[in-house]
């Protein structure tokens, strides 16, 4: 159940899906991810659902925010990093 | 953006939504050409030249109406979080009825031929209208505190507004009967058409992209509150002027200085942005921006010196600055950003996780291309700008750099829907294949 952590932020669209696309990819069975990123990615939601995915985003106090994706079939991870 | 992130977007728009309108529309671009071409200096003796007008809707309706309407297509849901009611059928019904439209009113107007006008009337009419009453009934469903969907909304009523006057415009060449007030409804349906729904569009367009994009910081709040719907406010007020031309200058004034406010503010915001790589779209921007700012210097001057306003060219430079320059740069430096996105984004969608390998956006159209094109855009616009001056040295040049820069436009768009094409195809073999 490790999580991995990418940290996407300030970086020119659309490499932030795109780094997100390949790190979940490769993500161990049980392994989730946590995703860095400066701004809502709302194009990347309709991708994370065709792929079977689940994800949950919610802002930082420094107006950054973070999303977690996790496979739809496992159990949601817990939103303070481990 | 502030929306919820529990906003659903699986209604994004199939590719073919705004893929049929980028497609088509550089082709009325490199016919407007073919027009100057064939024309030559003639067209550009006078702005009420029909074929001058005809030339000038290629441009306005055939390449930039086409590409913005497939553009809000594609943004409505993300903007407004609601998705086109039949996304498929409205984009076919519009686009159908605009592409017919635009060449029954431009062949109309650039051969003479009023059954063409009078044709063209019920169609772009249609397709114009049902356009902007959609955008408005689908965004009375967003958000409304988002600046973006706000500046649509007020956009699409001055493309009604627009819209209209055209028509109205439209019945006295294609009838023939007497209107008094040709030129005064003419300069309205202009300055509606370009600052109204071009400008105010692309005002309220900038607020997400040029921060998400170019990762500048956000635009002031109280600019963003502000501008869209005091331009809106003073569009109208310019029709009530026609016979008080201190109060025509003073709204003329502010109008300049809301545009003028948001060029520099754009500007400033580039300047300022986070990761200085060079990058195309940014530089079609600030030459879009610079162009307009040029135009509303050329608009202060004549009001100054009035004798500048009475020459045969001051108008004509305007149109190149707003259209070519100003409108032109920005929607060609955006498409480069949207087309391959959409491209690499529907072909991910579709590939699911371990699929085929889909190639990345510097792939898909790669910046060496687009570069070239944006040098030859802003060749052809310079030498435009020189054709309306000396039309004999200059327009032959113009018609063939202009005509040039667009086909590779279209070229660099057909290129990378080639590639959504054949990557689709495999990933259709490759999930045959494991099923």
């Amino acid at each position: 159940m490790a999580e991995r952590v990418l940290d996407a932020r300030w970086l020119e669209p659309p490499e932030p899906m795109e780094l997100t696309l390949a790190a979940i990819d490769s993500l161990e069975p049980g392994d989730h991810l946590r995703l860095l990123i400066h701004r809502t990615p709302y194009m990347l939601f309709p991708i994370l659902k065709e792929w079977g995915f689940s994800y949950q985003s919610h802002s930082n106090d420094d107006g950054t925010y973070e999303v977690l994706i996790w496979r739809k079939e496992q159990a949601a991870p817990s939103r303070t990093p481990p | 953006m502030t929306q919820p992130a529990s906003l659903s977007l699986d209604q994004a728009p199939p590719f073919a939504v705004p893929f049929r309108f980028f497609l088509t529309a550089p082709l009325f671009a490199l016919t407007a050409a073919l027009v100057l071409l064939w024309q030559g200096p003639d067209l550009l003796s006078s702005r009420w030249n029909p074929a001058l007008l005809g030339t000038t809707h290629l441009l306005t309706l055939g390449h930039m109406g086409l590409i913005m309407l497939g553009a809000i297509l594609q943004m409505l849901p993300v903007v407004a979080g609601a998705p086109v009611g039949r996304p498929g059928l409205t984009a076919a019904l519009v686009h159908t009825l605009g592409t017919g439209g635009i060449v029954l009113l431009c062949s109309g107007l650039i051969f003479t031929l009023p059954l063409a006008l009078k044709l063209a009337m019920p169609t772009l009419g249609t397709a114009l209208l049902l356009f902007a009453a959609m955008v408005v009934v689908t965004l009375r469903r967003a958000l409304p505190h988002n600046m973006t969907v706000r500046a649509m909304r007020l956009a699409a009523l001055m493309l009604a507004a627009t819209a209209l006057l055209g028509l109205t415009l439209l019945s006295n060449y294609a009838f023939g009967w007497w209107l008094q007030a040709r030129e005064a409804l003419t300069n309205l349906h202009l300055t509606w058409g370009l600052l109204g729904w071009v400008g105010i569009l692309v005002v309220g367009v900038a607020y997400q992209v040029v921060p998400m994009f170019q990762l500048t910081p956000h635009y002031p709040a109280r600019l963003t509150r502000w501008l869209a719907p005091a331009l809106f406010v003073l569009l109208p007020g310019l029709a009530l002027t026609n016979h008080a031309p201190r109060l025509r200058i003073l709204l003329g004034t502010l109008l300049a200085a809301g545009f003028a406010a948001f060029a520099l503010t754009t500007l400033w915001l580039q300047l300022k942005r986070r990761r200085k790589l060079p990058d195309v779209t940014l530089n079609f921007w600030r030459g879009g921006l610079l162009c307009l700012l040029l135009a509303i210097a050329l608009w202060l001057t004549a009001q100054i010196a009035p004798a500048i306003g009475m020459t045969q060219s001051y108008s004509l430079l305007l149109g190149v600055l707003m259209i070519a320059g100003f409108a032109m740069s920005v929607i060609n430096g955006m498409l480069y950003k949207i087309v391959p996105f959409l491209v690499w984004f529907h072909l991910q969608s579709r590939r699911g996780p371990s699929g085929p390998k889909v190639p990345n956006v510097r792939e898909i159209l790669p910046e060496t291309r687009t570069a070239r094109q944006m040098w030859l855009h802003f060749a052809a616009l310079g030498t435009l700008l020189a054709a309306v001056l000396w039309p004999a040295s200059f327009a032959y040049p113009a018609a063939l750099l202009f005509g040039a820069s667009n086909l590779w436009l279209w070229l660099n768009i057909v290129s990378a829907s080639r590639t959504y094409h054949r990557v689709n195809a495999e990933i259709v073999r490759a999930n045959a294949s494991a099923a």
